[in-house]
This record gives C-alpha cells, structure tokens and sequence, in this order.
C-alpha cells in the first residue's frame, strides 16, 4: 500500500497523541451512558470523564454512536 | 373510564424512577413496562439513525428496538444505576441498530481488496517519492528523510495484522465494526492492536531520537 504525505502526517499526528491510559471500545461502552446522561444536564462529562472524551475523539464509530445517542435521547425526553 | 385513566397514567408514570424501571424489567417483567420502553426506543431511534437509513425507516427501527430490548432485558443486572434506565437502554439499541447497519453496509459495498486479503501484497506499505510543498529545498530535503525514516519504522516494527488494520482504519476510514467482522475479531481487541501499533511506532521515533511533534511542525 502507498502511503501520502497527507496520510503519514495523519498517522504521526495520531501516533504523537498516543498515550498507554487511553481506553479501549469495550470500557467507552460502559461509560457512555454516563457521558451522555451528564451532557443532556447541562454538564461537563470532557472534564469528568477526560479518558471517555479522548477515545470519543479517536474513535469514530464510537463517537458516531455518542452523537446518535444524544440526539436520540433529545428526542424522547 | 376515569378510573382507567387514572390506572393507565399511574402506572405508566410509576417507571420514572431507575428502581421502578429495573422491578419491571426484571422477572417477572411487566409487560406494560415493555411497551412503554420499546415505543420510547422508537421514537428516540428514529430520529438518530434516519440519515443512515435510505428506506423502510420504520420497519427497521420496530427491528431494531425488538433486538434491542432482547439485550436489554438480558443485561438488565449489569445497569449500574449512573444514568437514567432509559438512557442506558438507548445506549444499547443505537448500537444495535448503527452496527447493523455499518454491517449491511460494507456487504453493498465493492471493498473487494479487503475481503480478500493477501492479494497484491496489501500489508506492505511502500515507499515513493512525497511531493514537498515546501519551496526551501533543504526544508523539502529534510522532510523527505523524515517521512521514509517514519515509513521505514512503521515497516520494521509493525506487523501484518497491525498494517492490515492500520490501513483500513486510518487511511480507508473504514468502520472499526466492519474491519473487526473482517479480521474475526471484536472492536476493543481491534482498537488495542492499533493502539499497540501507535504506542510501538512512537517508542521507536522516541529511540531513534525524532519527536513526532517537531515532524509534524516540519511536514
């Protein structure tokens, strides 16, 4: 496979911003309900659950399923 | 008929609480507690996954709503209690029903280069030439290194299987769900084997003395 300067540089980017903490899709799961629950509240779940925000940012199914929670839960409450 | 009222909203309104929710869930479940959870995933579900479903949007909701509660019911003593029952629930019917569909959707697709794998040396990543958008030549000389120096490492330390999914999810873009189906995996084994992947490519940067920032201030 070839590699363009604009696909390393997205690969450099994601590897400068690796880090042994983060979490994987099973522990963002668990946790996603809280993380949503407290943003439908007005709150700051980024600051509380900094470990759910970073894999959120990172992962883009995951992320696709936060978005899709929210707007499901704005729409039944 | 004003007593059935009065019956119909009481006991429609006594599953506010998470405790009230997870008594009527649980054996022997109200059946009345379901309808009224499996109606609230409806309507939540519709509106969050229409822009992913091109048609029959509501026979696929009413599908995945019915999955969904299935597992719902199923998981119903591992709820923790830290957000609301119905918040939870929906955590698990959006998933049920986005995993669904990224399935359905990389089976329309012609990925043909990722279904079978192996062919055409896929794992390798080669090397070419980078055209530089940088006009000093000593800049675009500089950057040049780095980049073969990054391919280079990536080629050294990662393996077939990192590669593979390298790949596919950094560079197709493809969903984690779809390339973990592929790879006979699950999605958190996937993620840590990338994760592995970047944390191996960064040590090894660390080693040969090359800060990932600096690259990228230089790329």
């Amino acid at each position: 496979m070839e590699l363009t300067k604009k696909i390393l540089k997205k690969l450099v980017q994601a590897v400068s911003k690796s880090h042994h903490d983060e979490i994987g899709c099973d522990d963002c799961f668990d946790q996603l309900d809280t993380f949503a629950q407290m943003k439908l509240e007005g709150k700051t779940p980024e600051e509380a659950m900094p470990l759910v925000e970073d894999h959120l940012k990172r992962c883009q199914d995951c992320r696709e399923e936060y978005e899709a929670l929210l707007e499901a839960m704005k729409n039944v409450a | 008929m004003l007593d059935w009222f009065k019956r119909r909203f009481t006991q429609e309104s006594s599953y506010e609480t998470n405790e009230e929710w997870i008594k009527a869930l649980s054996q022997p479940v109200d059946e009345r507690a379901i309808e009224l959870l499996r109606s609230k995933l409806i309507q939540g579900l519709k509106p969050a996954l229409h822009k992913y479903v091109d048609r029959e949007l509501d026979q696929f909701v009413e599908d995945v709503a019915q999955d969904a509660l299935l597992k719902i019911l199923d998981n119903i003593d591992s709820f923790r209690g830290e957000s609301k029952l119905l918040t939870w629930a929906m955590k698990i019917a959006v998933r049920e029903g986005l995993t669904e569909l990224r399935l359905k959707r990389y089976d329309d697709s012609s990925l043909e280069d990722f279904k079978h794998p192996g062919e055409g040396g896929r794992e390798e990543l080669t090397s070419l030439t980078f055209a530089s958008d940088l006009t000093d030549p000593e800049q675009a000389t500089h950057e040049q290194l780095a980049l073969q120096k990054v391919l280079k490492i990536m080629n050294e330390e990662l393996t077939a299987k990192q590669k593979q999914a390298m790949k596919a999810l950094m560079i197709e873009g493809l969903s984690i769900t779809v390339v973990a189906k592929q790879m006979d995996t699950n999605r958190n084994a996937l993620y840590k084997l990338v994760h592995d992947a970047r944390l191996k490519i960064k040590n090894r940067l660390e080693v040969e003395g090359i800060d990932p920032d600096d690259l990228l201030k230089r790329m």
